[in-house]
C-alpha cells in the first residue's frame, strides 16, 4: 500500500464491484434523490422513446393520403388537394408536442437533482477524507509524500466528481433509453427488432477489440507522459546544475527520446480510442440499412405501415446510441474506479488508538516529565528499534538542551513528546502520569511548539498567530502582546496592512525570520507549562537572528523546556544537557561537567571550535 | 495558437480536411438512398431495387468509415507531432535560458507549460482536425443538400438557427463566470488541503484539527455550492436543446404533410429532410462545444507562446577568446553594478575583489546582502549592469559559456540530485571520472562513509530530487560532485549549512588541501566557516562593507563583529 506506484502509471481497479458499491454507497444517504432522478430518467425517456412512433402515425397518415390520392387518379379523377387528414395530423403533432415539453422538463429535473446528489456526495467524500488525515499516525505522513497524498485528495477526487455529475445520468439514461427503444421496437415488429439486434452482438464485437488494445495504449501514454513529466521537472529545477557543468545538450537528447516515445504511443493511443466512433457508427449504418431494407420490403408487401418504418428507422439510430455511449463511458468509469479505489485506499488507513498504558500514575512525582526505560522505532516491530533504552527526568522548570550529530534522534525525542508516535516500550510520564492514558488533545494542551520548519498558513498574520491557542485567540489584548514578546510588533508597523497583512502562499512576503518570530509569538500566545523548541539554524539575517533569540530567551523563562541546540550559548545556559547519538543517551550533564568529562560532547564542542583563534 | 498550429505539416491536414470532406458527404448522401428506397423502392414494391439501392449504402457506408479512419490516423498523429514539436522547442529554449528570463516565468509555470499546456494544444488541435473541420462541412452539406430537396421547407432553419444561437450565447453568458470562480474555489480547496499536510505537526501540537477541519469545510462547500449553481445552468442545455430539434421536427412533419398534399413534394423526402435537420442541428451544437474548447486552448497556447517568445538576456560573444587559467589564474570584480531586471535599486553596488588560483575568498552578511548574486555573476547566470567580471583578465562576456563553466565547480544553496545512481550523479560534471576519482572527491567532501555503507555503494539508487537522503547528505553529494571534475574555480553557495559544526569544520579541512589548485569562493552564514578564508567580504545590503582577513575584521568591522555577537558569546572569542 505503501507504494503508490510511478505517477500516471496505468490505472486498473483492483476490486472493480467491491469499489463501485462502496462509491455507490455514498450516495445511499440521498436515496431518495436517486429514486428521484432513477424515476425522472425513466419516465422522461419513455416519453422521449415513445415520440417516433407517434410521429410515425403522422407520417402514416401522410402516406395515406397521398396513396388514396395516387389511386384516384389512377382511378382518373382529379386530384387538386391530396386527401390527407390535417385534423389527425394536428392531434398526432400536439400529442407530440407535449410528449416533448414534457420530456424536456423531466431532463431538465433529472439534470437538476444530480447536479446536487453529485456534488454533495463528493463533498462528503471530501469531508471525510480531510477528517481522515486527522486521525491518521504521523507515520502515515512520513510514509506516504505530500504529492502522492494531494494527487489523491486533488486529481482522483476530481476524476469522482465529474463521472458522479455526468456519468452517472447518462449512464441511467443510456440504460433506460436500451430497454425502453427496445420495448417500443418490438411493440412494432419483433421480426424488425430481432434484425435491429444484429447491430448489438457487433458492437460489441468492436468495442471488445479495440477497448482492452486502446486502454493498453493509453496506460503506456499516460506512463511516458509521467516519465516524461519528471525529467522536465528535473531539469528545470536543477536549471543551474545543468548550465554549469554543461549539460544542456546531453539534457535535451535525454528528453528528446522520452518524447519520441511519448508521442509513439500517444498518437496510437488517440488513434485506436478515436476509431471507435467510426465504427460504431458503421455499425448503425448496417442495422439501419437491413432495416430500412427489410422495411422497405414489408410495406411493399403491405405488412407494415410507412410510420411505423420510419418510426423503427429512428428507433435504430437511438438503439445504438446508448451502446456506443456505454462503450465511450466504459473506459472513464474503470478509470473512476481506480480513483475511488484510491481516495478509499486513504480512508482505510489504521486510526491513531487510544490505548491504556497499564502504567500505574506516581502521585506527587518529583518530575514534570520523565522518560522511563523508552523503547523506540519508526519501523515495523521486527525492525531494529532506534531508541532502545532511553531514561530522562525533567524536574519542573529545567531547560533541557538536546544535543547531537544528525540522525541521533533529537526529533524522535520531540516526536514521542507530543506523542506524534506512541512508545514500543517502556512509558512517558507529565506529572507521573503516562502520556497514553492522557488524550491527545489534552496533553498537547500543556506543550507549545516552536519548529525550525515555520509553517504558516495562507491568512493575516494576526490569524496565524491566534493560531497558537483556540482559548486565548479570542484575547485581542493577549494576542497583541504576544505579539510584542515575540518582536513581532517591531516589523508588523512597516508593512502596509499591519497585522492584516495577508501571508501568501509562498511566504514570500515577509522574511524567513520574520515568519519565525511569528512561530514564536505563536508559543507566547499559549503560554504553556512545558516548551519545545528547534533552534533555527536556517539563513537569517543578523539582526532578526538576534531579535529571535531574544524572543526565545523571553519565551524559555523559568519554563520547563526541551531544546534541540545549535547554538552554543543555549548550551551552556541549560540545566542538563543530553548528548545523544544513534538513539541513545550517551552523556548528560551541564556544560562544565560534560567538558571535563572529556568524552564524545568535548569532542564535539572542540571540533565546533578547533579553529577558534587566541584572543 | 495558429501561430502553433502553422508547425503542421500542411500536406497532412489538407489530407484530414479531404478525409473529412468524404466522411461527411458519404454521410449526407446515406438519407438520400433512404429517400430513394422509399420512394421509388415502397411505392412501387419494387423489391429488387431496394436491395441495389441497399448495396449503395453499404458501399458509401463502408465508404464513410474508411474516410472517418483516414481522419483519424492523419489528426491524431499529425496533433500528437505536433505537441511533440512544441515540447521539444520550449525544452530547448528553457535549457539554454539564462537565470533572468527563468526568474521571469518561474520554474514551476515553466513545467506546466512545458507538459500540461501542450498537453491542452494537442488535445484542442485533435479535436479541431476532426470536429472543427466536421462541424462546418456538415452544416453547409446538410444545408444544401435539404435546400436542393425542398427549397420552401429549407426556410424553417431561418427560424430555429437564430433561437437556437441565441439560448446557446444566453446559456454560455451565465455559465461562464461560474466556471471560471470554479477555478479559483478549487485552488483554494488545494492550497487549503495542502496546509493542512505541510503543517500537520504544527496543526497536531497546537490541537488545531477543528479548526483545520472548519475552514476545509468552509472551501468545500463554497466550491461545491459553486458548481452546484453552474451545473444547474448547465442542465437547461440537453433539455432545451431537445425541445428545439423536437420543435423542427414537428413543423417539418406539419409544413411538409401541407406540401405533400399539394403535390408539392414528395413523402419519402419528409423523412430525408428531418434526417437532415437531425445534422444540422448536431453540427450546430457540436459548433458550440467546439467554442467552449477554444479559449481553454488559446490561453495555453499563449503561455507557450510566451516561454518560445523570452530571449536570453546572457549571450555568446561572437568571436569567443581563449582563455587559459593554467598556471596563476586570476578572477576579478571591478566596479560591478548589478540590477535584476526590472528592479529599481541595485542588488549589487561596485564590488571590487581579486583573487589568485591557490586562494579562498569567503562571502558573509544577512540575507538578501548579496552573496548568492555575487556568485551567481562568476558563472555568468546573470550579465553585469557595468563594470567587469575578468577571468586572468578577460572579461568573462568575451568567452563562450561553455568554455567558462567547464572551469567551474559548483555546489548551490539547495542541493540538486538527479535520478539515477550516485555514480551517474557524480560523473555529472566530468562523464568520464573514473570510481577512483570519484571515491576521492566523496572522501574529501565527508560523504565516503555513508556511501560505502550502502549495500550497492556508487550503484546505490537516487531518487528524484534525492529524495531518499538526508539534507546533509544531499549537500555533501552535491560537494563531492563539485569536486570531481577538479575545477579552476569552486564556488559553493551557503553549501554547508545542513552540516554539523564536526563534519562542517573536517571538511573545509580536507578542501584546503584538495583545492590548492583553485580558486575557492565559499558563501556562509557561519563565522567559523569562514574564518580561515584569505580574503573575507562582509557584505550588506548590495555593498562589499568590509574586506580582509578574520583578524583584520574582528577588530576593525562593525558588521562582522555583529555576525560574530549573534553567534557566539562575546567572551569565548
Amino acid at each position: 500500500m505503501r507504494n503508490a506506484g510511478p505517477k500516471g502509471a496505468p490505472r486498473k481497479a483492483k476490486n472493480f464491484w467491491g469499489t463501485l458499491r462502496r462509491l455507490l454507497g455514498y450516495m445511499s444517504s440521498r436515496l431518495l434523490a436517486i429514486g428521484l432522478v432513477f424515476i425522472l430518467a425513466v419516465v422522461g425517456t419513455v416519453l422521449q422513446t415513445r415520440t417516433p412512433k407517434i410521429l410515425g402515425e403522422a407520417t402514416t397518415e401522410i402516406f395515406k393520403g397521398v396513396m388514396v390520392g395516387m389511386k384516384m387518379k389512377e382511378a382518373g379523377q382529379v386530384v387538386e388537394k391530396l386527401p390527407i387528414d390535417f385534423d389527425v395530423i394536428k392531434n398526432v403533432l400536439f400529442t407530440v408536442a407535449i410528449l416533448y415539453v414534457l420530456s424536456a422538463v423531466f431532463q431538465y429535473f433529472q439534470q437538476f437533482t444530480m447536479t446536487r446528489v453529485a456534488q454533495r456526495t463528493v463533498y462528503d467524500l471530501r469531508k471525510e477524507l480531510k477528517d481522515k488525515m486527522n486521525k491518521v499516525p504521523m507515520n502515515y505522513y512520513d510514509t506516504h509524500s505530500n504529492g502522492d497524498i494531494m494527487s489523491r485528495a486533488v486529481n482522483d477526487m476530481d476524476n469522482i466528481a465529474n463521472t458522479l455529475q455526468q456519468t452517472l445520468t447518462q449512464f441511467v439514461n443510456s440504460f433506460v433509453l436500451f430497454f425502453a427503444v427496445l420495448y417500443f421496437m418490438l411493440t412494432i415488429s419483433w421480426q424488425m427488432t430481432l434484425i435491429a439486434f444484429i447491430t448489438v452482438p457487433l458492437s460489441v464485437l468492436v468495442i471488445s477489440l479495440i477497448a482492452p488494445r486502446s486502454q493498453k495504449l493509453f496506460g503506456a501514454q499516460q506512463k511516458k507522459l509521467g516519465l516524461l513529466n519528471n525529467q522536465v521537472e528535473e531539469t528545470y529545477a536543477g536549471h543551474v546544475i545543468v548550465k554549469i557543468y554543461n549539460r544542456e545538450d546531453a539534457e535535451i537528447e535525454a528528453f528528446e527520446k522520452q518524447n519520441e516515445e511519448l508521442y509513439q504511443s500517444s498518437w496510437k493511443a488517440q488513434f485506436f480510442s478515436g476509431f471507435v466512433m467510426p465504427m460504431m457508427n458503421f455499425v448503425k449504418n448496417v442495422g439501419y440499412l437491413l432495416v430500412a431494407v427489410v422495411g422497405g420490403i414489408k410495406v411493399a408487401n403491405g405488412t407494415m405501415t410507412l410510420g411505423n418504418v420510419q418510426a423503427f428507422l429512428q428507433y435504430t439510430n437511438q438503439f445504438s446510441q446508448p451502446l456506443s455511449q456505454m462503450a465511450n463511458l466504459a473506459n472513464t468509469v474503470q478509470a473512476t474506479i481506480a480513483s475511488a479505489e484510491r481516495v478509499f485506499e486513504v480512508l482505510d488507513e489504521e486510526e491513531m488508538t487510544e490505548e491504556k498504558s497499564g502504567v500505574t500514575p506516581i502521585p506527587n512525582s518529583p518530575y514534570k516529565v520523565s522518560f522511563d526505560h523508552v523503547q523506540f522505532g519508526y519501523g515495523d516491530d521486527d525492525e531494529e528499534l532506534l531508541m532502545n533504552d532511553f531514561n530522562l527526568n525533567v524536574k519542573e522548570g529545567q531547560m533541557i538542551a538536546i544535543v547531537g550529530p544528525t540522525g541521533a534522534g533529537k526529533s524522535t525525542l520531540i516526536n514521542l513528546l507530543e506523542r506524534f508516535y506512541d512508545v514500543k516500550g517502556g512509558s512517558i510520564k507529565l506529572d507521573g502520569v503516562d502520556t497514553r492514558d492522557i488524550t491527545r488533545d489534552e496533553l498537547r494542551s500543556h506543550f507549545s511548539m516552536v519548529l525550525q520548519d515555520t509553517w504558516l498558513f495562507n491568512g493575516t498574520i494576526m490569524d496565524n498567530i491566534k493560531y497558537g491557542s483556540e482559548k486565548y485567540g479570542q484575547d485581542e489584548n493577549r494576542v497583541l502582546a504576544a505579539a510584542k514578546a515575540a518582536h513581532v510588533d517591531d516589523f508588523v508597523h512597516t508593512l502596509p496592512d499591519g497585522y492584516e497583512t495577508i501571508l501568501n502562499e509562498e511566504g514570500s512576503n515577509i522574511s524567513l525570520g520574520q515568519r519565525q518570530l511569528i512561530t514564536i509569538a505563536r508559543a507566547f500566545l499559549v503560554d504553556p507549562e512545558v516548551l519545545i523548541l528547534d533552534e533555527a539554524t536556517s539563513s537569517v539575517d543578523t539582526r532578526t537572528e538576534i531579535l529571535i533569540q531574544k524572543a526565545m530567551r523571553k519565551l524559555l523563562e523559568g519554563r520547563t523546556s526541551f531544546v534541540v541546540a545549535h547554538r552554543l550559548s543555549t548550551i551552556r545556559d541549560a540545566d542538563n544537557i543530553i548528548v545523544m547519538d544513534q538513539g541513545d543517551v550517551m552523556e548528560t550533564g551541564t556544560h562544565d561537567e560534560l567538558m571535563e568529562q572529556d568524552g564524545f560532547y568535548a569532542d564535539l564542542y572542540n571540533s565546533q571550535f578547533a579553529e577558534k583563534p587566541a584572543v | 495558437m495558429m501561430k502553433l498550429a502553422k508547425r503542421m505539416n500542411g500536406l497532412a491536414v489538407m489530407g484530414a480536411i479531404m478525409f473529412m470532406v468524404i466522411q461527411v458527404i458519404s454521410d449526407l448522401y446515406l438519407p438520400n438512398l433512404t429517400a430513394d428506397i422509399i420512394d421509388n423502392g415502397i411505392a412501387t414494391g419494387d423489391v429488387s431495387y431496394i436491395i441495389s439501392v441497399g448495396v449503395k449504402m453499404l458501399g458509401f457506408s463502408l465508404l464513410s468509415v474508411a474516410a472517418a479512419t483516414g481522419n483519424v490516423f492523419l489528426a491524431s498523429q499529425q496533433s500528437q507531432l505536433l505537441g511533440k514539436n512544441i515540447r521539444s522547442s520550449v525544452f530547448k529554449k528553457v535549457s539554454y535560458f539564462s537565470n533572468d528570463a527563468i526568474d521571469e516565468i518561474g520554474t514551476s509555470s515553466l513545467i506546466t507549460r512545458t507538459t500540461n499546456d501542450v498537453v491542452q494544444i494537442q488535445m484542442v488541435i485533435m479535436m479541431a482536425l476532426r470536429m472543427m473541420i466536421q462541424a462546418p462541412i456538415m452544416l453547409v452539406g446538410a444545408g444544401i443538400m435539404a435546400y436542393t430537396r425542398e427549397p420552401q421547407l429549407a426556410s424553417i432553419f431561418l427560424y430555429v438557427l437564430p433561437i437556437l444561437a441565441v439560448f446557446m450565447v444566453t446559456i454560455m453568458y451565465f455559465a461562464i463566470p461560474y466556471f471560471k470562480k470554479m477555478q479559483s474555489k478549487t485552488d483554494r480547496l488545494n492550497l487549503v488541503f495542502r496546509e493542512g499536510l505541510t503543517g500537520i505537526r504544527v496543526i497536531r501540537a497546537f490541537n488545531r484539527n477543528k479548526s483545520e477541519t472548519k475552514r476545509f469545510d468552509e472551501a468545500n462547500k463554497d466550491f461545491a455550492d459553486t458548481s452546484i449553481r453552474a451545473n444547474t445552468i448547465m442542465s437547461f442545455m440537453l433539455p432545451v436543446m431537445t425541445l428545439i430539434i423536437s420543435a423542427t421536427n414537428i413543423s417539418i412533419i406539419w409544413f411538409g404533410g401541407q406540401y405533400i398534399g399539394d403535390g408539392m413534394m414528395e413523402v419519402g423526402n419528409l423523412i430525408t429532410f428531418m434526417t437532415y435537420a437531425m445534422q444540422i442541428l448536431m453540427s450546430f451544437m457540436m459548433l458550440a462545444m467546439i467554442f467552449v474548447f477554444i479559449p481553454r486552448g488559446q490561453v495555453s497556447a499563449a503561455r507557450v507562446n510566451k516561454v518560445l517568445e523570452t530571449e536570453s538576456m546572457v549571450k555568446d560573444p561572437e568571436k569567443p577568446t581563449k582563455v587559459n587559467m593554467a598556471d596563476k589564474g586570476t578572477i576579478e570584480f571591478d566596479h560591478v553594478d548589478f540590477r535584476y531586471t526590472g528592479a529599481e535599486q541595485l542588488a549589487l553596488e561596485d564590488i571590487n575583489f581579486k583573487s589568485t588560483k591557490g586562494q579562498m575568498v569567503a562571502i558573509i552578511g544577512g540575507t538578501g546582502s548579496g552573496k548568492s548574486t555575487l556568485a551567481n555573476l562568476i558563472a555568468r547566470f546573470y550579465d553585469v549592469e557595468s563594470g567587469s567580471v575578468r577571468m586572468n583578465g578577460v572579461d568573462i562576456r568575451d568567452i563562450s559559456q561553455k568554455e567558462l563553466r567547464s572551469m567551474m565547480g559548483y555546489a548551490p544553496q539547495k542541493a540538486v540530485l538527479f535520478t539515477g545512481t550516485i555514480r551517474s550523479n557524480m560523473q555529472y560534471g566530468k562523464p568520464d571520472a573514473t570510481d577512483e576519482e570519484i571515491w576521492h572527491a566523496l572522501d574529501v567532501a565527508q560523504a565516503k562513509d555513508f556511501v560505502s555503507e550502502l549495500p550497492k555503494g556508487l550503484d546505490s539508487y537516487v531518487e528524484q530530487g534525492g529524495s531518499n537522503f538526508s539534507g546533509g547528505q544531499k549537500q555533501r553529494l552535491s560537494i563531492a560532485r563539485a569536486l570531481v571534475s577538479k575545477a579552476d574555480i569552486l564556488i559553493f553557495d551557503d553549501s554547508f549549512s545542513a552540516l554539523d559544526f564536526k563534519t562542517d569544520a573536517e571538511l573545509r579541512k580536507a578542501l584546503a588541501v584538495e583545492a590548492k589548485d583553485s580558486v575557492v569562493v565559499i558563501i556562509a552564514q557561519r563565522i567559523s566557516t569562514v574564518m580561515n578564508a584569505d580574503t573575507i567580504l562582509v557584505m550588506d545590503g548590495g555593498r562589499v562593507v568590509g574586506k580582509g582577513t578574520h583578524e583584520e575584521l574582528k577588530e576593525t568591522n562593525s558588521t562582522y563583529q555583529e555576525i560574530m555577537n549573534s553567534q557566539m558569546r562575546e567572551e569565548e572569542l
